[in-house]
């Protein structure tokens, strides 16, 4: 029985439409979010490039993003692989590296905790790829293996 | 002789003057804090029973620990070595950190639907699921869902990949026709290349037609 037979041809014309489509629309050149801020409450910010950004639940953030929060705030978010992190006040977390194309075998998470106080659960990059997750401190260098984890740094 | 010893003295004197006094002025600048300025703590895995734990290794430039059991911590600062080791009280942690773990994101839910063969029409017991999957997103602030579709492996692997799009493009559609927006929505094809039960070539396996749901 031949598969291909059966599929109506619409549909594969469909099928490579999309494909054809994707190569050509200019938002897929774009690099691909990280993932989604979930929740802020109070003040918090996103850096990129030289940009300060006002962060809100519902934005996207991207490789090399820092998140900022306030002295009031508190900022969750999602990654893509299913990472999580959740951000005390005072707090300032940079996305050093984000690289999730399981079928690709590209898997890459750096995060630096630069000051305050990050709770995070680890995704599939650290499921997938042990050695490819890694926490990085203003003192330390934290290697990840499938994880559930609180890091302070400074007071 | 006595001389020479007076010399000496003076000399001595001098020297621990001088020596009290670099003390005097170096201490503000080189007198630690009591405690090291970072603190981490592994705790038990939160998607679990409690039971498993992750490993974490802590190293700088002055050496290494390894962290595995639960509510485990090391202090790590002013380039000395990751401090020993130490079992926290949960209790401490909790009124420590209770805060940003409470504000963790809920975990995402994960969700199989199968399909008929070489088909985009979902089995009727898959069909049945949806209703619950469109509730969970529903139910989620700013939800992120992530569909991979995928084959078995009869057909060509080009045919199988259209294949693959088009189911996940239905559970996308699904999602859109429930008020999602589509930027929410990442569909992905891995065609016959990712199976769940891996078969040789040409072989007719229902629980390979199927879309991985990823709700974030």
């Amino acid at each position: 029985m031949q598969g291909t037979s059966t599929m109506p041809i619409a549909w594969r014309c469909a099928g490579m439409l999309v494909c054809v489509l994707s190569i050509a629309n200019p938002a897929f050149s774009q690099p691909p979010p990280a993932g989604r801020i979930k929740n802020v409450v109070g003040t918090a910010s996103i850096l990129r490039g030289g940009e300060v950004i006002p962060a809100q639940a519902g934005f996207v953030v991207y490789e090399a993003d820092k998140l900022k929060t306030g002295l009031d705030g508190h900022l969750a978010l999602t990654l893509k692989d299913d990472t999580r992190l959740s951000l005390d006040p005072n707090t300032e977390l940079g996305l050093v590296r984000f690289s999730y194309a399981p079928a690709d075998g590209r898997l890459a998470l750096v995060l630096k905790v630069v000051r305050g106080v990050v709770a995070y659960v680890s995704g599939r990059i650290a499921k997938l790829s042990p050695g490819a997750t890694r926490l990085e401190t203003p003192d330390a260098i934290v290697g990840i293996r499938g994880t559930h984890l609180v890091i302070r740094v400074g007071t | 002789m006595r001389l020479k010893t007076g010399r000496t003295g003076v000399v001595f004197s001098a020297i621990i003057a001088t020596a009290v006094v670099i003390a005097c002025v170096r201490r503000p600048v080189t007198q630690p804090s009591p405690e090291p300025l970072e603190l981490l703590v592994l705790l038990p895995d939160p998607d679990h029973d409690g039971s498993t734990v992750g490993r974490v290794t802590v190293s700088n430039r002055a050496g290494s620990v390894e962290l595995s059991g639960a509510w485990q911590a090391t202090r790590m600062g002013f380039n000395r070595p990751p401090k020993a080791v130490e079992t926290m009280d949960k209790a401490d942690v909790e009124r420590m950190f209770g805060e940003v773990l409470a504000g963790l994101p809920p975990a995402p839910l994960h969700f199989t639907l199968y399909f008929r063969f070489e088909s985009d029409e979902l089995t009727p017991e898959s069909q049945a699921m949806t209703t619950e999957i469109l509730r969970v997103v529903r139910a989620r602030p700013y939800p992120d869902v992530i569909v991979v579709g995928h084959t078995d492996t009869m057909g060509s692997a080009a045919s199988n990949y259209v294949l693959g799009l088009r189911r996940a493009m239905i559970i996308r559609n699904l999602l859109a026709a429930d008020g999602l927006d589509s930027s929410a929505v990442e569909i992905r094809s891995h065609g016959e290349g990712d199976p769940l039960i891996r078969t040789p070539d040409e072989t007719y396996e229902p629980r390979n037609r199927r879309v991985e749901i990823d709700i974030q």
